[in-house]
């Protein structure tokens, strides 16, 4: 019997419920010091000087850093298609040199014996700042226009680059038009708060020369590189250890200049060193995401045809390019067009500064923004034409005999290519399983979003297996748990090719000496790319044993597998969510969610409706709840979790998902990514569904989180309209 | 967000806790449950060199009526004072309480703390307003009484001396037929109201209104008595839809940049019309 | 000035019955519960916020829910305090943990010490709490990688296990 396709439980979870989880707050060394951060309280000024004179003179300080005493170096950009020459001016230094570019910034770090002490001594440090005559940057259109005052004064514009994706004749597809709709949509800041924050611990030891760090996570060895080089160390001295790690969703394991202050300061002191993030530094210091503003044009049939659709979007990077250089900028481009067809398309999105914290990566990064703009287009056009929107849908899906399908982007564009799936029979799936007619007879609001989205990015993965003679089975992969059970799901897959009991099975993933190389766990990929690197390897190991015997299996030593995957997978994801809305009060109350997602084979449901399920109440919370505003000096005004309002059980609707499954041509497993499917269409699902709620006045539905506020005011608009 | 650093001293009575305050010199703050002091002192927005723990205050617990009045100890946890089976309008305690954050937090929090913390949206100063209650505050200097109207000063701001201590809430016999509603509005189950009502409406034996409290809270800095239900009145839907418009557009809200203030007087018209509506529920 | 003030950094013995065994906590005034207990070794209790809003850090205070974060250490004096660690005895999991487990209502982990303490505590003090009440309860924390289905299936599950 297989045992992949079976929900197994994990092997941590027994640890995690009895809380004898280890995570990196948990890991305390002999003699450790603490550190502290002290960031820029504004968004914008330049630096004169950091007096920590006083700081130094408190009890139990050992030291404090400024930015002439670390490396003059900056945190690069992690995938090369990411980063662009502009983008490589606009990379951040471990600690603010001579100016603040957001409020959060690292400036200066205290080391003392306590966390207390630290903190009592971080208030001391005095920052010289002068804040000039020019006002902070923070909205990503006006940053763009010419007369903005700089956030970076190396490039000539706060537009870091601009992204054009272009397929087939626009102006000929608009000319043919029976309609054209045009509007302004928008996503708000908000992003993946894990709730565990960040945290290092890092030691040196002088006799062997190794600098040792706890707290990694996400894309250890890649980490593991750039630490050591700017730290002038041999990558072979440098060990990242994963301990137990309370969520990732893309915005924890990237590097960030703690990741390098941190070990730089158990090298300089001889001591280790301990940073745990606190909660409110969070709100500041780690990724932030989503903001972009799509100006966008549809140009459709009568029959319901769309035709083209033309985009212009401003894409908020934040105060510096991070290491995932401009993708949250890159990305929308090959989401928008999502899976229909079309005649033509034109997107041009612009990568723009603000003064506000650094945007990275979170969950169905651009991805998510862009089915919100695309699907909220579809439900206007339906409007428009008085065609109902699941049909307009219904007529535009890429059709099952046009797979694998391709849109040609043009020399040099590599081209968007959807492998596999069914679409419209997907779509029809969760109409069914969603009971669409009898949710719409409820009188609630209903709505729908479909899309694509990419997933289990190459370029490859390495994993090895060995039997070893106490009876087990250690598979070693270059992966990142961050709690989504990937380790799980490998044991599965080495578990069948070898005939072993699961049980039997220890996936090393933790530790970059016990494990060589791995690009990480991102962009939904684990599962597909070292999945079936695991599974070469113990089809390997198995040939080599002439069979699954384990006494052969173990003689046969360590055998290894390399999986290969050159292009990404695009996976078929829908949504239906059902409202109600209190037009008294602008209350939405989301009843219901259904998210079907194409994940080729689920390798273990009960993990696949996990990451379904947790995706998409990050995404119902991305549309109705969750903003992380500034004032316009470019202050943060979400400081704490009671501003920035993730939701609790009350707000969350009982979710349905359904792993949808295809044949999957690009990988011997049949696997694509299931760790991003839930969230990208759920804001638009949602977002239709209160537009649908609202009736006329909800035509004005184009801006995210549709908060009781923002549902006021539109409903008050449409009375006055309508007077 | 350690705790910034204080002087910490135990008080297991109100003399002690006197003096105490006394000793400190008026750079001390008490501290019972917590719930509304220690997230302020995590952020560093406020350092009194010196903190009093009553929370093991002996004698301050009690909910004791006498005559229809009752007198509530300021260290009753809300979580008690949520079950606690309080007849007519008084009631309008216990619906208050049960809006407080979560339960975690009523097992906690205490009925002094709220007071004397003087959140804007915080839900029982709106109720003690509404009852007409009266803060009983001690120092060395002896006792006294404070109307609540002159008790709230302003956002985290009561007319409580540095060496007073807050040691119950007194709240005076409401007329034979009155009934009370307490509605609030939240973004999240938990959190702090954007918008509170409390009423509290007596009716004569022709079933007019005789008497009534229309309170408001989180909107404005303090909250306040709005004349919204006037005397002779009769609570049909009309007229509760009437006083909801009144009430709302007397409203002085705020700035706030979460909130505008349209939507917040939309948010009071709808709670109070609720309010009213659950009363005129009960009178039936 | 009496003898009655602790200085703020000043190491106090703190008496506690901690996980039914009495034990002497060593903390300063200023550090909260949470504070004392991880350094205590019980490590099981987690800092999401130290602002009393996610609960991961929720424990039982003379048998009921508190946020650990929020109470100060001192403050637990001569009270009973059991964290997550007491849930369980050896390999023999307290229904609630078993429950959570079968229903796979964790994948981080992280806040799962918060949410099982508090499950336990309504389960067991409350056998008859009706579902909105559980809804209710349970909405005091944050989850962020669960979406709460498996959360509250696992207490449901519980609930029904205990009647």
């Amino acid at each position: 019997m297989s045992i992949v396709g079976s929900s197994i439980e994990r092997a941590r979870d027994v640890a995690l419920v009895t809380g004898r989880g280890r995570f990196v707050a948990d890991v305390d060394l002999p003699r450790q010091l603490h550190a502290r951060v002290i960031r820029s309280p504004v968004a914008r000024a330049a630096l004169a000087g950091v007096g920590s004179e006083a700081a130094l003179a408190r009890r139990g300080v050992v030291a404090v850093v400024t930015a002439q005493d670390v490396p003059d170096v900056r945190i690069p950009i992690r995938l090369p298609v990411a980063a662009t020459a502009n983008a490589e001016l606009a990379l951040q230094p471990l600690l603010a040199r001579d100016s603040v570019r957001y409020v959060g910034e690292p400036v200066a770090v205290v080391v003392a014996e306590d966390p207390w002490l630290a903190e009592d001594a971080a208030e001391l440090v005095e920052l010289d700042l002068d804040y000039g005559d020019e006002a902070a940057v923070v909205d990503p259109s006006d940053a763009a226009a010419a007369e903005a005052p700089l956030v970076d004064p190396a490039l000539g514009s706060n537009v870091v680059d601009v992204f054009p994706t272009v397929f087939g004749d626009v102006e000929a597809a608009f000319v043919e038009a029976d309609v054209v709709v045009r509007r302004r949509l928008r996503v708000g800041r908000h992003t993946a708060v894990p709730m565990e924050t960040r945290g290092l611990v890092a030691e040196h030891d002088p006799e062997t020369g190794r600098l040792t760090i706890w707290g990694a996570a996400k894309v250890k060895h890649f980490n593991r590189g750039v630490i050591a080089n700017l730290l002038g160390l041999e990558p072979e001295a440098v060990r990242l250890v994963e301990v137990d790690v309370g969520g990732g969703f893309g915005v924890r394991g990237e590097l960030y200049p703690e990741d390098v202050i941190v070990p730089f300061l158990a090298l300089s002191l001889g001591r280790p060193v301990k940073w745990i993030e606190d909660r409110a530094e969070h709100l500041v210091a780690t990724n932030h995401a989503r903001e972009q503003i799509h100006e966008i044009a549809v140009a459709a049939r009568a029959d319901g045809t769309l035709l083209a659709f033309e985009d212009r979007a401003w894409c908020d990077q934040g105060a510096y390019v991070r290491t995932q250089g401009l993708l949250p900028s890159m990305l929308p481009g090959l989401h928008l067009p999502g899976p229909y067809v079309w005649q033509a398309f034109s997107v041009t999105t612009h990568a723009v500064l603000t003064n506000r914290t650094p945007v990275g990566t979170y969950r169905g990064p651009g991805m998510t923004e862009a089915t919100f703009v695309r699907e909220r287009m579809v439900d206007l056009v339906a409007g428009e034409l008085s065609i109902d929107p699941i049909e307009l849908r219904r007529r535009n899906l890429v059709p099952a005999e046009r797979m694998p399908f391709t849109y040609d982007l043009g020399p040099g564009a590599p081209p968007i290519v959807y492998g596999s799936g069914d679409y419209p029979a997907f779509f029809e799936r969760l109409l069914t399983e969603a009971r669409i007619e009898d949710l719409k007879a409820e009188g609630v609001g209903v709505g729908v979003a479909a899309t694509v989205e990419l997933g289990g990015i190459g370029p490859f993965e390495e994993a090895s297996v060995e039997a070893l003679e106490d009876g087990t089975v250690v598979v070693r992969a270059g992966v990142a748990s961050l709690g989504q059970g990937i380790e799980t799901a490998l044991a599965q897959i080495a578990a069948d090719e070898l005939g072993v009991p699961v049980e039997r099975v220890v996936v090393h993933h933790h530790d970059t000496d016990d494990v060589e190389s791995g690009f990480g766990s991102f962009a939904s990929r684990s599962a597909v790319v070292a999945g079936n690197a695991v599974a070469l390897a113990a089809r390997e190991l198995r040939e080599r044993a002439a069979g699954t015997d384990f006494a052969a299996l173990v003689a046969a030593g360590e055998t290894r597998g390399r999986f290969e995957k050159e292009h990404p997978s695009f996976s078929f994801g829908a949504a239906v969510s059902a409202v109600a809305v209190d037009e008294e009060t602008g209350r939405v109350t989301a009843l219901r969610h259904v998210v079907a997602h194409d994940v080729g084979r689920a390798v273990n449901p009960a993990l696949v409706h996990g990451q379904l399920a947790g995706g998409a109440a990050q995404g119902i919370a991305g549309a109705l709840f969750e903003e992380l505003p500034y004032d316009e000096d470019g202050n943060p005004l979400a400081l704490s979790l009671a501003d920035y309002a993730m939701p609790t059980l009350s707000e969350v609707p009982p979710i349905e998902t359904i792993a949808l499954e295809s044949e999957v041509l690009d990988n011997p497993l049949g696997i694509k990514g299931a760790g991003e499917g839930g969230i990208t269409s759920a804001p638009a699902a949602v977002a239709n569904a209160v537009a649908d709620a609202l009736g006329q006045a909800g035509r004005a539905v184009d801006r995210l989180p549709l908060t009781p506020a923002r549902v006021r005011a539109m409903l008050r608009e449409s009375d006055e309209e309508g007077r | 967000m350690k705790l910034p650093p204080f002087a910490y001293a135990r008080a297991r009575s109100v003399d002690e806790a006197l003096e105490l305050l006394g000793e400190a010199g008026g750079d001390a703050k008490l501290v019972a449950g917590g719930q509304s002091l220690v997230p302020v002192l995590a952020y560093r927005l406020f350092r009194p060199a010196r903190l009093v723990d009553v929370d093991s205050v002996s004698g301050l617990d009690g909910i004791v009526e006498r005559n229809g009045e009752h007198e509530v100890g300021a260290l009753v946890r809300h979580a008690r004072l949520e079950r606690a089976e309080l007849g007519g309008a008084h009631r309008l305690l216990a619906l208050a309480a049960r809006h407080i954050g979560h339960a975690p937090i009523r097992t906690r929090g205490t009925l002094g703390g709220s007071l004397g913390h003087a959140d804007p949206a915080a839900e029982l100063p709106v109720a003690a307003l509404a009852l007409d209650a009266r803060v009983v505050a001690r120092s060395a200097r002896g006792e006294r009484e404070i109307a609540m109207d002159d008790f709230l000063l302003g956002p985290f701001s009561t007319a409580l001396e540095p060496d007073e201590m807050i040691v119950a809430l007194r709240v005076p016999a409401a007329p034979a037929r009155s009934f009370a509603g307490f509605r609030e509005f939240a973004l999240r189950s938990g959190d702090f109201a954007l918008a509170s009502v409390g009423v509290v409406v007596a009716f004569d034996e022709d079933g007019a209104v005789s008497r009534a409290r229309v309170v408001v809270g989180g909107v404005e800095p303090v909250p306040r008595s709005l004349d919204a239900l006037p005397l002779g009145a009769r609570l049909d839907p009309d007229t509760i839809a009437e006083v909801a418009h009144v009430a709302a557009a007397s409203c002085a809200p705020a700035d706030d940049r979460t909130v505008d203030a349209a939507t917040r007087r939309d948010l009071v018209a709808a709670l109070v019309r609720g309010a009213l509506t659950d009363v005129g529920a009960q009178a039936a | 000035m009496t003898g009655r003030w602790h200085q703020a950094d000043e190491r106090v013995g703190v008496d506690v019955v901690l996980n039914g065994s009495s034990v002497t906590l060593h903390a300063s005034p200023r550090w909260t519960l949470a504070d004392a207990v991880r350094a205590h070794g019980l490590t099981g209790t987690h800092l999401g916020c130290e602002h009393g809003v996610c609960g991961a850090c929720t424990v039982l205070l003379d048998g009921e829910p508190a946020r650990s974060c929020l109470v100060l250490a001192l403050q637990a004096e001569d009270r009973r305090v059991d964290t997550v660690e007491g849930l369980s005895d050896g390999d023999e999991l307290h229904p609630v943990q078993a429950a959570f487990r079968e229903q796979r209502a964790l994948q981080c982990g992280f806040c799962t010490p918060g949410f099982v303490v508090l499950a336990a505590w309504l389960v067991d003090s409350e056998p008859d709490a009706d579902d909105e009440r559980v809804r209710d309860v349970l909405s005091s924390n944050l989850c962020r990688c669960t979406g709460y289905g498996s959360i509250l299936a696992a207490t449901l599950a519980a609930r029904a296990g205990h009647a």
